[in-house]
């Protein structure tokens, strides 16, 4: 496993992508923005960067011809992206804490960068492992269809929770709430969003072996 | 014993299918898998490799079966595929030190020695590698982690006289030891001539010989007759060609009367694959 996401490290992923997460984080600096296209930035420019890179440089075949198994190869490859995935959380965490600090009596009309905001911006990301990851292993190679379907995907529940934050006036005090008094509501949907994170994810694992194996290389 | 053990193996495509395919290599030899472009070579060597899974069949190598050893296997077994590059942004010495945590037995010492010997430049990215250097690159990790199957497709394929001959040679040196066998898919049969020692011809999804070379050779005749001879041997010949001479065609050597009168002459492996490549033509 080791020496998978060492070859993923070394030879796949552009050094670029690990510097993203602290580029696209600082986006949770610019006040009263939408901040799930902080997240967002990874699907668009991340996804298909790296899996395009790994496509032209005859990856697959190139793994396969090393003795590893299929599920092992798609156990580093998940564990490479949803890493990324978390390292933009977390700066986007450490960057959503400045926000609070550099404008505290701040009206946000979309969410704020609350507990809360973090729980559906998890969501978000399990919405997009659970339709990339199988549509992506019934080839192991092509990513577009994967991308637009798990993108669109992923798009849409930020589109509708967003719209429900700002038509409905209790949505919007329990996670838009920078203060304590819905720390309760909001740790529970933090809890439940790294819960259904953590669900979808493995979902999508399962199903992604599952494709794979009937994969002709 | 058998390096390499392949029992009809049968796999079905939309438009193409393996067709009990078997053959064996012994330890030690150089097998030269050809046959016509699309005649399912790579489709073989990727069923030997378990990158595609076998409608039924059966891959030994080494005594083990594939399918339930392929770890243990793919460590034992080099490969390369002669027109796929990998990586070719990076240099030797990064993509080196990826693969070879791959492998339990890597040796660092044999890596060296095989770079030298090879005149690779450990700083060389993959891209500024000639294909001839890109051969000897994968030849070069294959016997730094001790494999003792190197299976090959097409890697002598695009390569100059010069340097095919150079990796011919290679190769014969490699087996010398009794170690080492190879298996090489390829369509330029001069190299075969010059160095396998056993043939294993596949048209159209199936295996029409496995043998050693001279044995297959000699299991051909090459017919140069008048074109009022033709009859006698039409229907045995696999093929053949009708000029303003007479006819030049090729038979089984156990279809052929030598007492015909017409004359005949031992086949190149060339001539072979031409003829059965008319016969196919014939049939389409």
């Amino acid at each position: 496993m080791y020496n998978l996401l060492l070859k993923d490290f070394k030879l796949g992923v552009n050094p670029w992508f690990l510097a993203m997460p602290v580029l696209t984080g600082a986006l949770m600096l610019v006040p009263g923005w939408i901040y799930f296209l902080v997240l967002l930035y990874f699907c668009w420019i991340t996804i298909p960067n790296v899996f395009a890179s790994f496509r032209s440089q005859n990856d697959l075949l190139f793994t396969s011809m090393m003795p590893v198994t299929r599920k092992d190869m798609v156990k580093a490859r998940m564990l490479v992206i949803v890493g990324l995935e978390l390292l933009h959380v977390a700066f986007a965490v450490i960057f959503g804490a400045i926000n609070r600090l550099l404008y505290p009596d701040f009206v946000y009309y979309f969410f704020a960068p609350t507990l809360g905001f973090l729980g559906l911006c998890l969501v978000m990301l399990a919405i997009f492992n659970v339709v990339f990851f199988p549509i992506y292993y019934k080839t192991a190679y092509k990513h577009g269809n994967a991308a637009i379907a798990s993108i669109s995907a992923a798009m849409l529940f930020a589109a509708v929770t967003q719209w429900a934050g700002i038509a409905s006036a209790d949505v919007s005090r329990v996670i838009n709430d920078t203060g304590t008094g819905h720390l309760a509501w909001q740790t529970s949907v933090l809890v439940a969003g790294i819960a259904i994170f953590a669900a979808l994810t493995i979902l999508a694992y399962r199903m992604a072996i599952r494709q794979f194996q009937k994969v002709e290389l | 014993m058998l390096a390499l053990d392949v029992q009809n193996v049968n796999k079905k495509f939309d438009r193409f299918q393996l067709k009990n395919v078997s053959f064996q290599l012994e330890k030690g030899y150089i097998m030269g898998f050809i046959g016509a472009n699309g005649a399912g070579k790579t489709t073989t060597i990727k069923s030997i490799l378990n990158m595609t899974r076998l409608d039924s069949g059966d891959v030994r190598i080494l005594g083990k079966r594939m399918a339930d050893h392929e770890l243990e296997l793919k460590q034992a077994i080099g490969c390369a595929f002669g027109d796929v590059d990998f990586y070719t942004r990076s240099k030797i010495s990064k993509l080196t030190e990826v693969i070879k945590t791959f492998y339990k037995n890597w040796d660092d010492e044999t890596y060296y020695a095989y770079l030298k010997r090879f005149k690779l430049d450990e700083n060389k990215k993959i891209a500024e590698l000639s294909t001839g250097m890109k051969v000897k690159y994968n030849l070069a990790v294959a016997l730094s982690h001790g494999a003792k199957l190197l299976v090959l497709d097409e890697p002598t394929s695009g390569l100059d006289p010069v340097a095919r001959d150079d990796l011919l040679d290679i190769f014969q040196s490699l087996v010398a030891g009794g170690e080492i066998s190879i298996l090489f898919s390829t369509h330029i049969t001069s190299d075969l001539e010059k160095c396998a020692d056993f043939i294993t011809y596949i048209d159209n999804g199936q295996i029409i010989d496995s043998a050693d070379k001279e044995e297959f050779k000699a299991s051909y005749r090459l017919l140069n007759g008048k074109e009022s001879e033709l009859d006698q041997v039409r229907s045995k010949l696999i093929s053949y060609r009708v000029n303003s001479f007479g006819f030049t065609g090729l038979i089984r050597a156990k279809d052929f009367d030598p007492d015909s009168g017409i004359r005949s002459a031992l086949p190149s492996l060339e001539e072979i694959m031409v003829y059965y490549a008319k016969k196919e033509e014939a049939h389409v």
